[in-house]
């Protein structure tokens, strides 16, 4: 199963914390967290269902490549981080 | 040509292998531009300058406030009121009289960031806002000049090296996409101290070694950290083929 997990903000603000699931993509990881907290959703993706500019994704420790369609294939013991952009300095 | 008291003064970093005389010699010709004297700006810039980097610009449009003590150590209580850049000024200067420091005291157009940047070996990110990040990797890609990349807030922070020299090194923009709302401040959301110490220490250090071409920079990696565990992660940036910053060089 594939790991997902959000940084600690996201965890402590969206109530998020790492989850396995069974999934070929991304995409479809998301989904499964989404359907258990809808408020995740509209912070990672926008109002077409694409990456928020403020988010990445990595799958074991690579960025993904298509932050359109989150179609970025996962083996089965994958490990997804998401994380946002800090401004602060 | 180090003079004997240059030797002495930076004697315990040219003893180092990795830096001898011709790493302590381009730390001294180098001109380095740091935007931000705040929480990250601080130790960036003390640093640096204790190292001996010849020429030090600093761009912040800012005073000193009573709030900012906490963590910007390179202000003090008797300097609050007084712009950030003069007060930085004056540690630096006291820190170490050997180098030359130009303040410029306003929020930088994307024009006048070109035209500084241009004059610069490097550039420094600690700025607040990710509008002035952006440009300040678009000013960094179209110029050539490598761009070390710092961001803290909470318990978190986040380090990376964009060289647009490198062929295949991403960009800022290929990380992150332009047009978001902006992010939360630390006024707003609130830092523990040393964690800006710990992530523009790091800042401080990569520029050192992208400037006497040290070692392995972090460049094409994000290093993440996670202060309330103290866990690092290491995470692999990609060049995106698309990136409208830096798709155009290399
Ligand atoms: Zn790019």
């Amino acid at each position: 199963m594939a790991t997902l997990t959000f940084t600690r903000h996201l965890d402590r603000y969206l109530d998020c914390p790492p989850r396995s699931f069974e999934a070929a993509t991304v995409a479809e990881a998301l989904e499964r967290a989404f359907d258990e907290n809808q408020r995740l959703a509209s912070y990672i993706l926008d109002d077409q269902r694409h990456l928020r500019k403020n988010i990445a994704i990595f799958v074991d420790g690579h960025m993904i490549r298509d932050r359109r369609h989150l179609s970025d294939a996962l083996a089965p013991d994958s490990s997804i981080y998401v994380l946002q952009a800090l401004s602060g300095g | 040509m180090l003079s004997d008291e240059q030797l002495l003064r930076y004697s315990r970093q040219i003893m180092l292998p990795e830096v001898e005389i011709e790493g302590q010699e381009a730390w001294l010709n180098a001109r380095v531009l740091i935007v931000g004297l705040g929480g990250l700006g601080s130790p960036v810039a003390m640093y640096l300058a204790a190292a001996g980097v010849g020429s030090l610009v600093l761009v912040d449009d800012d005073d000193v406030d009573l709030s900012n003590l906490q963590r910007q150590i390179v202000h003090h209580s008797g300097r609050i009121g007084r712009p950030k850049v003069e007060s930085a000024r004056e540690t630096l200067a006291a820190l170490n009289p050997d180098i030359a420091i130009q303040t410029l005291c306003e929020r930088l157009s994307p024009q006048r960031l070109e035209e500084l940047v241009e004059t610069v070996d490097l550039v420094v990110d600690c700025c607040d806002n990710f509008a002035t990040r952006f440009a300040i990797n678009r000013a960094c890609f179209r110029h050539g000049r490598p761009l070390v990349s710092g961001a803290a807030i909470r318990l978190e922070g986040q380090v990376a090296v964009y060289d647009p020299r490198q062929p295949d090194s991403p960009c800022y923009q290929c990380l992150y996409r332009e047009g978001e709302e902006e992010g939360l401040t630390c006024s707003e959301s609130g830092v523990l101290s040393p964690l800006v110490g710990i992530i523009g220490s790091v800042q401080a250090m990569e520029a050192l070694k992208v400037l006497a071409n040290i070692g392995r920079p972090l460049v094409g990696r994000l290093q993440l950290l996670d202060a309330h565990s103290m866990d690092w992660r290491t995470l692999k940036l990609k060049k995106d083929p698309q990136c409208s910053v830096c798709s155009q060089v290399g």
